[in-house]
């Protein structure tokens, strides 16, 4: 499992349940509290009157601040549910949660569900959807040469807080979006391995011929310029990495591009400390069987033991045990 | 092994066979009483002997305190980096809590070192003191390699799920 999928498989497999028990007849009462990375959880319940309509609400973290991203947030979620019958967002949120979804199990189709369990990365992509549109609108004013000003125009950054206190900004210009993770190690171990991890990210395009396309990595603990206007006034713990990613256009030319490479930001975190935790996992096996290997050498210096298997062999020479 | 790996080793190996000369040896302040005079508050200066301290570099040392019926055997692993010293920390923590399965093994290092053993005359009488040794020098061989294959390992995955995340982006 070496890559983390951007579907949440607990939400697919719950509406297929529900989907299959309503397709033979006897719909399911459901009612379902599933999480996902990030502190996001999400709630999967029937409505009051009806068993064969479910209710999907959604709680995280990064709500508020993909909220304050720019107008149009809830109309770009509607707009990914509104090509698949039987999924309609409600007036009115759950209480307790941040979006709820109406879902219709007697229309719901397959791929509807997929994109249910993709409820939060949607959530994400809004920022991004931003960045890239305001990025097509800069590179247009740059090849127009009557508008071009000569200097190198920049859009707006957009902050999308999505833990206590991590952080992801996005900045478009006219040839590139960059998108800076501010990350926080609270672990001392952490935080050196995660050095070493953030090293090898930052060297792997230089290194390896293959993934020269992919975008460039760069690390620090100091706020990058770009962020500037949101971290100068804040002071800055000496614990905080800024890992910037610069996204050339051929990362969101088209529409499928602009997804995969937005669900892959997303989990960057993720992947990134879950390779940590592999980590450590591993050398603790390791050195478990080091211990284990320390042990026989130690019980091999022991004295008695030794002795009377030696005297349980003695045998003569017709191979009857010797009696003293 | 390298060059200098070699005699280290031999010298530790000397100074050990010569420091692992014990006899049972009861207190003799406190009754009845029959503990490691290396560890103990001590008046009597006779029953200590002369530490030994054999140093490959600063970084790699062996103290081997001898007394009468005990002998405390301090090792200072090679932390080149911090990843080294996590690592080093992380080791001898697991080691140290497992301590009753490795017997000589003492629970807490002594200040300035990266592992402690405590080898008392009860231990000779029950083990081989030539084997005894033969573990403590294996231990120390196989530290150093132990520490920088985890480290290497450490290197090549990081690597890989950097090359491998990366990857993805590539169209």
């Amino acid at each position: 499992m070496l890559h983390l999928r951007p579907e949440n498989l607990l939400v697919q497999k719950t509406l297929t349940e529900a989907w299959n028990a309503n397709e033979n007849g006897a719909p399911l009462s459901l009612d379902r509290v599933i999480s996902d990375f990030d502190y996001t959880t999400l709630h999967v319940s029937n409505t009051p009157e009806n068993k064969t309509v479910l209710w999907l609400s959604i709680k995280t973290k990064v709500w508020q601040s993909a909220l304050k991203c720019g107008n149009g947030f809830l109309e770009h979620l509607e707009s990914k549910y509104s090509n698949f019958p039987g999924i309609t967002p409600t007036q009115q949120p759950e209480q307790g949660y941040d979006y709820t979804l109406q879902v219709d199990l007697a229309q719901l189709q397959p791929e509807a569900m997929v994109q249910l369990s993709l409820l939060k990365i949607h959530v994400m992509s809004f920022a991004f959807q931003l960045a890239f549109q305001e990025f097509s609108v800069l590179s247009q004013q740059t090849q127009d040469p009557s508008s071009f000003s000569g200097s190198n125009d920049t859009g707006v950054l957009r902050h999308l807080q999505y833990r206590d206190d991590e952080s992801i900004y996005i900045k478009p210009s006219n040839d590139r979006v960059t998108v800076i993770f501010e990350t926080f190690f609270q672990d001392e171990t952490d935080k050196v391995f995660g050095k070493v991890f953030l090293q090898e990210f930052v060297d792997a395009r230089k290194r390896n011929r293959s993934i020269q396309s992919a975008p460039q990595v760069l690390f620090s603990h100091e706020p990058p310029l770009e962020t500037a206007s949101v971290t100068s006034n804040r002071r800055t713990d000496k614990d905080r990495r800024f890992i910037t990613f610069v996204l050339f256009p051929r990362h969101f030319q088209t529409p499928e591009l602009q997804f995969s490479s937005v669900c892959h930001l997303a989990l960057f975190r993720n992947y990134f400390h879950y390779h940590i935790k592999c980590s450590k996992a591993y050398m603790h096996s390791r050195m478990r069987y080091r211990v284990d290997s320390f042990i026989k050498v130690l019980n091999r210096a022991k004295v008695g033991e030794t002795d009377e298997s030696e005297q349980q062999t003695r045998r003569t020479i017709t191979g009857r045990k010797m009696v003293y | 092994m390298s060059q200098s790996l070699r005699p280290y080793l031999t010298a530790v190996r000397y100074s050990l066979q010569a420091a692992l000369n014990l006899t049972n040896f009861s207190s003799q302040v406190v009754e009845r009483h029959n503990r490691p005079e290396v560890e103990v508050p001590n008046t009597s200066a006779e029953l200590l002997l002369q530490p030994m301290h054999v140093s490959r570099n600063e970084h790699e040392q062996v103290l081997i305190e001898p007394s009468v019926n005990s002998v405390r055997v301090s090792i200072k692993v090679k932390q080149a980096d911090e990843i080294e010293q996590i690592l080093v920390h992380k080791f001898t923590r697991f080691l140290e809590q497992r301590a009753e399965s490795f017997y000589v093994l003492r629970r807490v290092p002594i200040e300035g070192f990266s592992i402690s053993f405590l080898i008392t005359n009860k231990h000779t009488e029950s083990m081989n003191t030539e084997k005894l040794v033969d573990f403590i020098i294996e231990f120390m061989e196989e530290v150093d390699k132990e520490i920088s294959e985890m480290k290497l390992f450490l290197n090549a995955r990081a690597r890989f799920v950097a090359e491998a995340y990366l990857g993805e982006f590539v169209y």
